[in-house]
């Protein structure tokens, strides 16, 4: 809530922020004084990198991540495997996934997972655009690299089913504990599927 | 109503969830004798959570619960059954999905129905078990019943009638079944087959795994389908969102 006595253009400054995810009313108003104390050329910078997201950034044509070029620099890449397309459901995702170093594929970014109670279908999703993708062809593999939520394995298994005529493997990410984790609290339903994809020591 | 404890117990299958700041999730439980209600998980989306699998939605789970100045606090949660291979099948986790949404629709908060949430668990068990959409028709008919929305399907809702064994109208607005000659002022309806009325009333004196097992020709299973859709509609005022899940999702071609 903007303070009453605030001016009104920090008072506009605080309602914006309280706007972002994560920033209860007492956050905006610290970051609203934070600007205003900050340099001319710090508020300048932070004002531009706002425009500049919204101006310059947009969707690859084909995987659907967030990008300032399109085709974006994954989907252009001649080095990597294109048979196979690792689906997730958030831009930020990708970079997780690249981050280990560990997939050549491309990737394919759905924008969400399907929660039909909330109303949130597949036409809501990128899924359509994964099918023509598949259709396309020269796609031998799809990993479903959805979160081991009820929503992304229900995305899972819809694309799984979607997919399923044109004989493409469908796979999913193996699920087991998450780090750090301890046994003790673990829930029935992750510890009985990390014990099902237990391994050799 | 009676003034809550401080800390309470209550068992419920988790209905819903909605994400609160970085790490805190809002769910919604529906349980016997609370009823629903909607309490904070704090830290529950970091992975090192305690409490993180045993609040996932369509979750049958034994909670702990302090009440909060705004909102009421999870501070323990023991999952009683995940409905694993529910959740491994599309089709039985979008009828379940629906059903959940049935509960969470007709359902004000702090309301204890102790008779819906036993029917809600039967459901899932049967879901669970292998069973299909007939879970979810039972389901549908009971809970109707529960709140006080049973569709009459004795003799004629309006002049008391007894039916001819023919094709009747099914009137939401009436509340039942209606005579040829009561038809004018019925408001609408629907026309149903002789198998569909009977399964109605089947309904009302079957347990849902006598009803499952009674398995309807696909036909019937269908015009019952969207007879009851006509009443939850006409109840609710709306359809439920999962209705277009689980008809998008038994429509796609299945080859396992
Ligand atoms: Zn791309
Ligand atoms: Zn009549």
């Amino acid at each position: 809530m903007p303070e009453a006595g605030a001016p009104e253009p920090i008072a506009r400054l605080i309602q914006e922020f309280s706007k972002l995810p994560g920033i209860g009313p007492k956050s905006a108003q610290r970051l609203a004084y934070h600007v205003l104390r900050a340099p001319e050329d710090d508020a300048r910078a932070l004002a531009r990198a706002l425009t500049d997201v919204k101006e310059h950034v947009v969707l690859c044509d084909t995987c659907f991540n967030i990008t300032v070029r399109n085709p974006c620099t994954l989907c252009d890449d001649e080095q990597r495997d294109r048979s196979l397309v690792c689906v997730v459901e958030q831009p930020l995702d990708v970079l997780v996934v690249e981050r280990t170093g560990g997939f050549r594929g491309l990737y394919h970014v759905l924008h969400g997972s399907l929660n039909p109670i909330d109303g949130v279908g597949p036409e809501q999703l990128r899924i359509q655009e994964l099918l023509r993708r598949v259709e396309g062809g020269g796609v031998v593999e799809v990993i479903m690299a959805t979160n081991p939520s009820l929503e992304g394995e229900a995305t899972s298994m819809y694309v799984q089913r979607l997919l399923q005529p044109l004989g493409i493997r469908v796979t999913r990410l193996a699920r087991g504990l998450p780090s750090g984790a301890d046994i003790e609290y673990m829930d029935d339903l992750t510890l009985s599927r990390a014990l099902e994809g237990r391994q050799e020591l | 109503m009676a003034a809550r404890p401080r800390v309470y117990r209550a068992e419920g299958v988790i209905l819903r969830r909605r994400n609160l700041g970085e790490a805190d999730s809002i769910l919604t439980v529906f349980s016997g004798h609370e009823g629903k209600f909607e309490a904070i998980a704090r830290g529950v989306r970091k992975a090192r959570s305690r409490m993180r699998g045993h609040l996932e939605p369509l979750t049958r789970s034994r909670v702990l619960v302090a009440q909060g100045r705004n909102l009421d606090v999870f501070t323990q949660a023991e999952t009683v059954d995940a409905y694993r291979r529910l959740r491994e099948s599309l089709d039985a986790s979008a009828e379940a999905l629906y059903c959940l949404e049935l509960v969470d629709r007709f359902t004000v908060e702090r309301e204890p129905l102790p008779d819906l949430y036993a029917l809600l668990v039967t459901a899932l068990d049967l879901l669970e078990a292998g069973n299909g959409a007939a879970v979810t028709r039972h389901f549908e008919l009971r809970l109707l019943a529960l709140l006080g929305y049973e569709p009459h399907v004795d003799g004629c809702v309006l002049c008391g009638e007894r039916l001819p064994e023919e094709e009747t109208l099914l009137s939401p607005a009436a509340g039942g079944l209606v005579c040829r000659r009561c038809r004018a002022e019925a408001g609408g309806g629907r026309i149903v087959a002789v198998p569909v009325v009977k399964l109605m009333r089947f309904a009302r004196r079957a347990t849902a795994a006598e009803f499952v097992a009674l398995a309807a020709p696909p036909e019937v299973a269908q015009e019952l389908r969207a007879a009851v859709a006509d009443l939850v509609r006409y109840h609710l005022d709306r359809d439920p969102n999962a209705r277009r899940f689980v008809e998008g999702v038994s429509a796609l071609e299945r080859k396992d």
